[in-house]
C-alpha cells in the first residue's frame, strides 16, 4: 500500500445517554489504514457507526479509546482540516446566505485570496449544477441543491483528502449520476475519498476497497473487485447481505 | 494572520445574520418611538424637558441594546450546533477559539452600529431641543460605557449559549444582568437577612458580579456634567473587560472540549 493517509489503530467510542448515563458502544476496535489515492466505502445498516467513524476522523467527536491519525496529524488538527473537505450527511447551511455567499465565506475560512475564492465557486457551482441558484437564498433550497451545495464546498480547497457521508441522499437519478462522475473525474485526479454510503452500486462502481461494520464491528475489509468480478454490483449486495447476516446470527448466538 | 482572517470570517458572518433578521429591526424601530416619546413626556414637565429626553434615551438605547445582546447572544453558538451548521465550519481550518471570538465579536459589531444609529439620534434631538442649539457632548460620553454594558451582556450570553439552551441562556443572562444592576443593595439585603445561606448567597452574588449600578451612576454623573474621576471609570471599564475576557475564555474551553455527535 502506498503512504497512509487514514490510520486508525483500535478506534472506539461509546456514548452515554443524557439522564441515565446508559452505555452505547457506536465504534468498536477499529483498525484501518487508508493509502493515498484510494477510494474506501464504509458500508453497513443504519446506526452501525459510519457517520461515528467519519466524526471522530474530523475530530467532531473524540475517541473513547485506541488512535486515530489523519494525514499525520491527530484527527481535527487544523492542518489536517486544511487539507480536508468534507460532506455531512444531509447538510445544513446558513439560510439567510446564497449559495455564492456561502462558498466565499467557506474560501475566506481556508484564506484563499479573494480572486481563488469567486474563480473556484464559479467552477464548482456549475460543476454541481448550481450556476441558476448561485444568487438565490439557501432557505428556499430544494433537499437535493443543499446536497449539490454540500458537495461544491467540500470540494472549494481542492483538497487532497474527502470525506462524504452518504454524498448521494436526497439526489434523483441525475444527481446520483453527477455525483458519480464527480467521483470518477476526483480519483482521476488521485484524491483519496473515504465515503459512507448505502447505495451498493455506488459504491461498487467507484470504490476501490470496502469496509463493512456492523454493531459499531469492522466485520469485513477487501477490495471491491475481489467480490464484483467483472463488475456486477449485485455481487455486492449479496455478499454485503450475507455477511451482515452471519454477524447477525454470530451476534445472536453470543448473547443468548 | 490566518487567525485575524479566520475570526473576522465568522465575525462578518455573524452580523450579516444578525442585520438580515427582521426582529432587529422591530426592535430599533419601537426604540425609535420610545425615544421620540421623550420630547413628548419633556414637554409636559417644567424646565427639564431636555433632561428627560436625554435620561429616556439613554435608557433606551441600554435597554433595547440589552434585550438585542440577550435574544441574540444566547442563540450565538447553540443555534450552530442545534442546526447542525457547525459542522461545516469545525471541520474547517480554523480554532475554536477564533469560533467564539467571532461569534462574539459579530453580534459586538452589530450593537456598536446599534449604539452608534441611536445615540446620533438622541444627540440630534438633544441638538435640536436644546435652548442654545449646542450639541451635549455629556451625553456622547455616556455612550461609550453603555456600549461596554452591552458586551459584558453579550459576553454572559455567548458564555450560557456554549451549553445551554437559549430559553435557559435568556433566564441566566438576565439574572446576571439584573444582579449587577442590584449592586449595592445586594449587599444591604445581606445585612438584613437573618438566614446564613441567603446572606452568603447574596454577598457571593456581589463579589461575582461586576457593579452595573456604579456604571449607572457614573454614566448619570456624566451626562449632567458631573466629572466622577477618571480613577473610577478606568477602574470599571478595566473590571469589566477582564470580565468579558475571562467569559470569553470560558466560553473557548467549553468549546474547545465539546463534541459534536
Amino acid at each position: 500500500m502506498t503512504q497512509a493517509v487514514i490510520e486508525t489503530v483500535n478506534l472506539g467510542k461509546v456514548h452515554f445517554s443524557n439522564f441515565l448515563r446508559k452505555r452505547f458502544q457506536a465504534l468498536d476496535q477499529l483498525s484501518l489504514t487508508i493509502g493515498k489515492g484510494e477510494t474506501f466505502g464504509l458500508l453497513g445498516l443504519n446506526g452501525a457507526g459510519k457517520t461515528t467513524t467519519l466524526k471522530l476522523l474530523l475530530g467532531l467527536l473524540r475517541p473513547t479509546t485506541g488512535e486515530v491519525k489523519v494525514l499525520g496529524y491527530d484527527a481535527g488538527h487544523v492542518k489536517a482540516l486544511a487539507r480536508v473537505g468534507f460532506l455531512p450527511e444531509a447538510p445544513y447551511f446558513y439560510s439567510y446566505l446564497s449559495a455564492q455567499e456561502f462558498l466565499d465565506f467557506s474560501g475566506r475560512l481556508f484564506a484563499l485570496p479573494e480572486k481563488q475564492r469567486k474563480e473556484r465557486a464559479k467552477e464548482l457551482l456549475e460543476l454541481v449544477g448550481l450556476t441558476d441558484a448561485a444568487k438565490r437564498p439557501i432557505g428556499k433550497f430544494s433537499k437535493g441543491m443543499m446536497q449539490r451545495l454540500g458537495i461544491a464546498q467540500s470540494l472549494l480547497n481542492d483538497p487532497e483528502l474527502i470525506f462524504w457521508d452518504e454524498p448521494t441522499s436526497g439526489l434523483d437519478p441525475i444527481g446520483r449520476r453527477d455525483v458519480r462522475t464527480i467521483l470518477h473525474r476526483l480519483k482521476s485526479e488521485g484524491k483519496t475519498i473515504f465515503f459512507n454510503s448505502h447505495l451498493l452500486p455506488d459504491v461498487s462502481e467507484v470504490c476501490d476497497r470496502i469496509g463493512i461494520l456492523n454493531r459499531g464491528r469492522l466485520i469485513y475489509q477487501g477490495k471491491v473487485s475481489d467480490i464484483t468480478a467483472g463488475g456486477n454490483y449485485l455481487k455486492l449486495e449479496d455478499f454485503f447481505l450475507s455477511t451482515i447476516q452471519e454477524a447477525e446470527a454470530n451476534h445472536k448466538k453470543g448473547s443468548s | 494572520m490566518h487567525a485575524v482572517n479566520a475570526v473576522m470570517t465568522i465575525a462578518l458572518n455573524t452580523l450579516r445574520e444578525t442585520v438580515r433578521d427582521r426582529v432587529l429591526y422591530a426592535f430599533l424601530l419601537f426604540a425609535f418611538i420610545l425615544t421620540l416619546a421623550g420630547i413628548v413626556l419633556g414637554s409636559l414637565s417644567v424646565g427639564q424637558n431636555l433632561r428627560i429626553l436625554i435620561d429616556l434615551g439613554l435608557a433606551t438605547i441600554s435597554i433595547f441594546g440589552g434585550i438585542i445582546a440577550i435574544f441574540v447572544g444566547t442563540a450565538l453558538v447553540y443555534k450552530e450546533i442545534e442546526k447542525r451548521t457547525i459542522y461545516l465550519i469545525v471541520t474547517k481550518p480554523i480554532k475554536r477559539w477564533q469560533f467564539v471570538l467571532g461569534k462574539f465579536l459579530g453580534l459586538a459589531i452589530c450593537l456598536l452600529i446599534v449604539t452608534i444609529l441611536m445615540g446620533s439620534f438622541l444627540v440630534a434631538l438633544a441638538w435640536y431641543m436644546s435652548p442654545d442649539q449646542k450639541v451635549n457632548f455629556d451625553l456622547v460620553y455616556s455612550l461609550p460605557l453603555i456600549y461596554l454594558e452591552l458586551l459584558f451582556i453579550t459576553a454572559i450570553a455567548t458564555f450560557f449559549s456554549t451549553f445551554a439552551t437559549p430559553m435557559m441562556s435568556v433566564v441566566f443572562t438576565l439574572g446576571a444582568w439584573l444582579i449587577g444592576h442590584l449592586g449595592q443593595s445586594l449587599l444591604a439585603l445581606a445585612q438584613i437577612t437573618e438566614s446564613a445561606s441567603t446572606k452568603l448567597i447574596l454577598k457571593t452574588a456581589y463579589w461575582v458580579m461586576p457593579d452595573l449600578a456604579k456604571l449607572t451612576l457614573v454614566r448619570s454623573d456624566l451626562t449632567s456634567g458631573v466629572n466622577p474621576g477618571s480613577e473610577l471609570i478606568t477602574y470599571l471599564v478595566a473590571y469589566i473587560m477582564a470580565y468579558i475576557v475571562f467569559l470569553l475564555a470560558l466560553s473557548t474551553l467549553i468549546t474547545e472540549r465539546r463534541e459534536f455527535p
